[in-house]
C-alpha cells in the first residue's frame, strides 16, 4: 500500500509539468489526484468539525475583556492541542484550537517556483483584503501560507458546518486556482516567446 | 522604568503553568531507563507478533501504555515508530476490522498516534495515516478527535 | 400533551440561558447580550413582558426561584442581581448582590431552599451568596480552594448545603456551602459528615483531559454526573467508591441532567440531547433522543453526487454537511420543564440557534426501537 501511494504521488507532481495534453489526460490526472486529496480533506473536515467546539469565555487576565484565548495565549488551561493534517509534506494544516477561538493554517502546495510565486500573490491578495473575508487572518503563521481564525461570534452567527464547508471549499479551490493561473502563465508565455522567435526565421 | 516591562499576569499564584498542566493527569514520574526500557521491549514484542503475522495482536500491543510526559522525547519517537510499522504492514482491507476490536482506549491512543505521525510527514507515509484515520473516525466517532485535542498527556 | 418535541422559535439571536417561572407560564431568556427579557405565555406561543436591562455586559445565566418568585442573574460585567415583582406596579426591581469578584459572573443557581444562591466566576471561585437582615443586602462568602481556573458550572445538592463545580482547570469537585446562622446542619451523606464551609468533599477529572462543562447531582444527591470538553461523560457514586467514565463517540456535552436516578440526559455540540443509562451497575450511552427525519437526498444528479463525493469528501448518502436536528446549533443549556427532581417528564433544552425546545420523556420508554443513533 504504500509503494502504491507513493507513485500516485509522484504521478500527480509529475502531470502538474505538461500543460498541454489533452483533455483525455486531464480527466485521468484528476482521479488519481483525488486518490489522496479526499482522505485529506475527509481528514480536515472531520478534525475542524471536532476542534470547533466554542462558547463565550471571559478573559481571566484582563478585567471586562474577551479576547481571542489561542491569540492571547494568556491561560495556557484554556488553549487545546494544536494538531497537523498533512498529505505530504508540502501541503498541511495546522489547527489549533481554544475554549472560544480556533486558528486553522493552511500550507499550499508549491511544486516549483512558479507555483511558488503565484501561491504568493494569490495569499497577498487575499489577506490584503482580510476585512472582506470575516474569518481570515491579516498574517499567517509561520510555516504556512494562509490562516484563518475562527471565534465563538463566527459560530454563533453563522452556521459551524457551513464554515467548515467554506474552509475545505477553499483548499480544494485555491489548488485549482493556482494550477489554472500556471496553465494560463505558461500558455502566455508560450505565445509570447513563439511570437518573438517568429520574427528571426 | 524597567518594572514597565515585567509581565505582571505571570505573577499570579492560582494560573495554572504548563508543568502542572502537563503533570496533572500523568500521575507518578517515572525514570527515563524504566521508560525507554518499556518501549524498547514493546518494539520487539510488536515486532514478533508482526512476524507470525498477527497484526491485531500486534497493533495492540504497540498501544499499550504509552509513554506520556516531558523528558521522554526519545522513548516517544521511538514509540510512535514502532506504532508507524504496524499501521505500514497492515493490508488496507483489514483496517476496518482491526479498528472495531480495540477498545475505546486503546482507539484515543491510535488517534493520537495518527495525529503524531501526520505531523511529521516527511518521515512518515501520510496516505497511510489518512486513510487510517478514515476509517477510525467512521468507528470511534469525532469524540475521539476531540480527545486527542484535550488529552495534555501527547505523544 | 403530545410526545412531539415542541418548538420555540425567537429568531432573536442566540439564546445564552433560560429559565423558568414555577407553574411555566413565564421565561426568562437572554439573546446574547447584556438583557434579560422575559415572556409570558400567551395561546401557543410567548409574548414579551418585561425588559431587564441593568447589566452592562452579556448575561451569562439566569436562575429563577419557583417558591420566592424570585430571578437572579449574572453577567460577565462582574455583577449579579436578584429582581423582585413588586406587586403594586408590577415591575421587577433589581437588587445588586456585593459578589467581591474582579471578574465575569458565569453561571448561577438558587440552592433548593431558595435561601441562598452561588455564582461561578472567572476569578477562580465561588460566591456563595446570602441574605443579610440587618444590612438589607445580599452578601457572599468565596469557596476559593483549590479552584484553578474559570468555574464554568454549578449544582446544588438537595440537603441544601453540598454545592458541586465544574471548572476550566479539568476538575469537578464538591465543596460544602455551609452558612453558619443561615443553614441547619445537614445529615450525614456519603459525601461526608462534618461540613464546615469551603470544606473540599471530593475533586474528579475525566483522566482525558477538557474543562468540566457541567455538573449535576442524582435526584436523591447520592451521585455526581459530569461532562467535559474531551466529550465524556463521568458518574462518581462516592457510596460504591466508583468513578465511571463514558467516552462518546460525539462532540462535547455542554449540559446535563438526570430524568431520575437511572436515567441521564446530555446535550451539547451535537444539537441533540443524548440518553445514558444505568444497566446494572454499568452505565452506559443509549440512544439519541432526535430522531429528525432526514431530508430527502433528492435533486442530485449523478454527476454532482459523484463530483461531491470526489472533490469535497462528502458522502452522498448521509449528506453530512446538512444538520439533521431539530437545534441547529449547539444546545447550551437543558432544564427540567415538568415533573419533579426524581421523575422528570418534560425538559427544555435552548440553544445558539435561537431555539427553546420542550422535549417529553415518554417517548422514551415508548419508541426506544425506532431511534437510532
Amino acid at each position: 500500500m504504500p509503494g502504491r501511494l507513493d507513485a500516485n504521488r509522484s504521478a500527480v507532481g509529475l502531470s502538474d509539468e505538461e500543460d498541454g495534453a489533452p483533455s483525455g489526460a486531464l480527466m485521468v490526472r484528476v482521479g488519481v489526484q483525488s486518490n489522496t486529496l479526499r482522505p485529506y480533506l475527509n481528514a480536515v473536515r472531520q478534525t475542524l468539525t471536532a476542534a470547533m467546539c466554542l462558547e463565550n469565555f471571559s478573559s481571566q487576565v484582563a478585567e471586562r475583556h474577551n479576547k481571542p484565548e489561542v491569540e492571547a495565549g494568556a491561560s495556557r488551561e484554556v488553549l487545546l492541542n494544536p494538531v497537523v493534517i498533512s498529505r505530504n509534506d508540502k501541503e498541511r494544516v495546522l489547527i489549533e484550537s481554544s475554549v472560544n477561538s480556533l486558528r486553522v493554517s493552511i500550507a499550499i502546495k508549491q511544486a516549483d517556483e512558479i507555483e511558488r510565486i503565484l501561491a504568493h500573490k494569490f495569499t497577498r491578495f487575499l489577506t490584503q483584503r482580510a476585512e472582506n473575508f470575516v474569518i481570515l487572518r491579516r498574517k499567517p503563521i509561520e510555516g504556512y501560507d494562509i490562516s484563518f481564525l475562527i471565534t465563538n461570534a463566527h459560530t454563533e452567527q453563522m452556521y459551524k458546518h457551513k464554515l467548515v464547508d467554506f474552509i475545505i471549499q477553499f483548499m480544494e479551490e485555491v489548488d485549482k486556482e493556482i494550477s489554472e493561473m500556471k496553465l494560463s502563465l505558461n500558455a502566455r508565455a508560450r505565445i509570447v516567446s513563439e511570437s518573438y522567435l517568429s520574427q528571426f526565421n | 522604568m524597567a518594572f514597565r516591562k515585567i509581565d505582571i499576569d505571570a505573577l499570579e499564584e492560582d494560573a495554572l503553568g504548563q508543568d502542572e498542566l502537563d503533570f496533572q493527569e500523568i500521575g507518578e514520574a517515572r525514570s527515563r531507563q524504566e521508560v525507554e526500557a518499556q518501549v524498547n521491549s514493546r518494539a520487539q514484542e510488536v515486532r514478533t507478533l508482526l512476524q507470525r503475522g498477527n497484526t491485531g495482536g500486534a497493533l495492540s500491543s504497540s498501544l499499550q501504555s504509552p509513554p506520556y510526559g516531558r523528558g521522554f522525547e526519545a522513548a516517544k519517537a521511538r514509540n510512535t515508530q514502532t506504532v508507524m510499522e504496524v499501521l505500514n504492514s497492515i493490508k488496507v482491507a483489514e483496517v476496518a476490522q482491526l479498528v472495531k476490536n480495540l477498545n475505546p482506549e486503546e482507539q484515543d491512543v491510535l488517534m493520537k498516534y495518527l495525529y503524531a505521525g501526520m505531523a511529521a510527514p516527511e518521515q512518515n507515509n501520510s496516505g497511510v495515516l489518512l486513510a487510517w484515520h478514515e476509517k477510525l473516525t467512521e468507528v470511534a466517532g469525532q469524540g475521539c478527535i476531540v480527545r486527542v485535542i484535550t488529552d495534555r498527556r501527547t505523544v | 400533551m403530545s410526545d412531539l418535541p415542541n418548538v420555540n422559535e425567537f429568531n432573536l439571536g442566540p439564546i445564552s440561558c433560560h429559565a423558568f417561572n414555577q407553574d411555566r407560564t413565564a421565561l426568562a431568556l437572554s439573546f446574547n447580550s447584556n438583557v434579560v427579557n422575559i415572556f409570558r405565555k400567551s395561546g401557543s406561543g410567548w409574548s414579551l413582558a418585561w425588559t431587564l436591562a441593568e447589566h452592562d455586559k452579556h448575561v451569562t445565566s439566569i436562575d429563577w426561584a419557583p417558591k420566592s418568585n424570585r430571578i437572579v442573574t449574572c453577567s460577565q460585567d462582574r455583577n449579579a442581581y436578584v429582581w423582585t415583582l413588586d406587586s403594586a406596579s408590577q415591575q421587577w426591581r433589581p437588587s445588586l448582590v456585593l459578589l467581591r469578584i474582579n471578574r465575569a459572573a458565569t453561571f448561577v443557581r438558587w440552592s433548593p431552599e431558595e435561601d441562598k444562591f452561588a455564582v461561578a466566576s472567572g476569578s477562580r471561585c465561588i460566591s456563595v451568596c446570602y441574605f443579610e437582615e440587618d444590612n438589607d443586602w445580599w452578601a457572599s462568602k468565596h469557596i476559593k480552594k483549590p479552584i484553578r481556573s474559570t468555574v464554568l458550572s454549578l449544582d446544588w445538592h438537595p440537603n441544601n448545603v453540598l454545592l458541586a463545580a465544574g471548572c476550566a482547570d479539568m476538575k469537578a469537585r464538591v465543596f460544602s456551602a455551609f452558612i453558619k446562622g443561615n443553614d441547619k446542619k445537614p445529615a450525614p451523606s456519603p459525601w461526608g459528615e462534618k461540613l464546615p464551609f469551603n470544606t473540599v468533599c471530593g475533586e474528579f477529572s475525566s483522566g482525558t483531559g477538557g474543562w468540566v462543562h457541567s455538573v449535576a447531582f442524582s435526584p436523591s444527591g447520592d451521585a455526581l454526573a459530569f461532562t467535559g470538553h474531551d466529550s465524556t461523560l463521568t458518574i462518581v457514586t462516592p457510596a460504591a467508591g466508583s468513578v465511571q467514565t463514558i467516552r462518546a463517540p460525539s462532540l462535547p456535552y455542554l449540559s446535563a441532567l438526570w430524568l431520575n436516578e437511572n436515567q441521564i440526559i446530555a446535550a451539547g455540540h451535537d444539537c441533540a440531547p443524548h440518553l445514558f443509562e444505568n444497566k446494572g451497575q454499568q452505565w452506559a450511552f443509549s440512544a439519541s433522543l432526535d430522531s429528525a427525519v432526514k431530508k430527502a437526498d433528492v435533486g442530485f444528479t449523478a454527476r454532482d453526487t459523484f463530483r461531491r463525493m470526489d472533490s469535497r469528501a462528502q458522502s452522498t448518502t448521509s449528506n453530512d454537511t446538512e444538520v439533521h436536528t431539530h437545534h441547529q446549533n449547539t444546545i447550551n443549556s437543558i432544564r427540567a420543564f415538568t415533573g419533579d427532581r426524581n421523575h422528570v417528564d418534560q425538559y427544555s433544552t435552548s440553544g445558539i440557534d435561537g431555539k427553546l425546545i420542550i422535549w417529553s420523556t415518554n417517548n422514551i420508554a415508548k419508541g426506544m426501537s425506532n431511534l437510532h443513533l
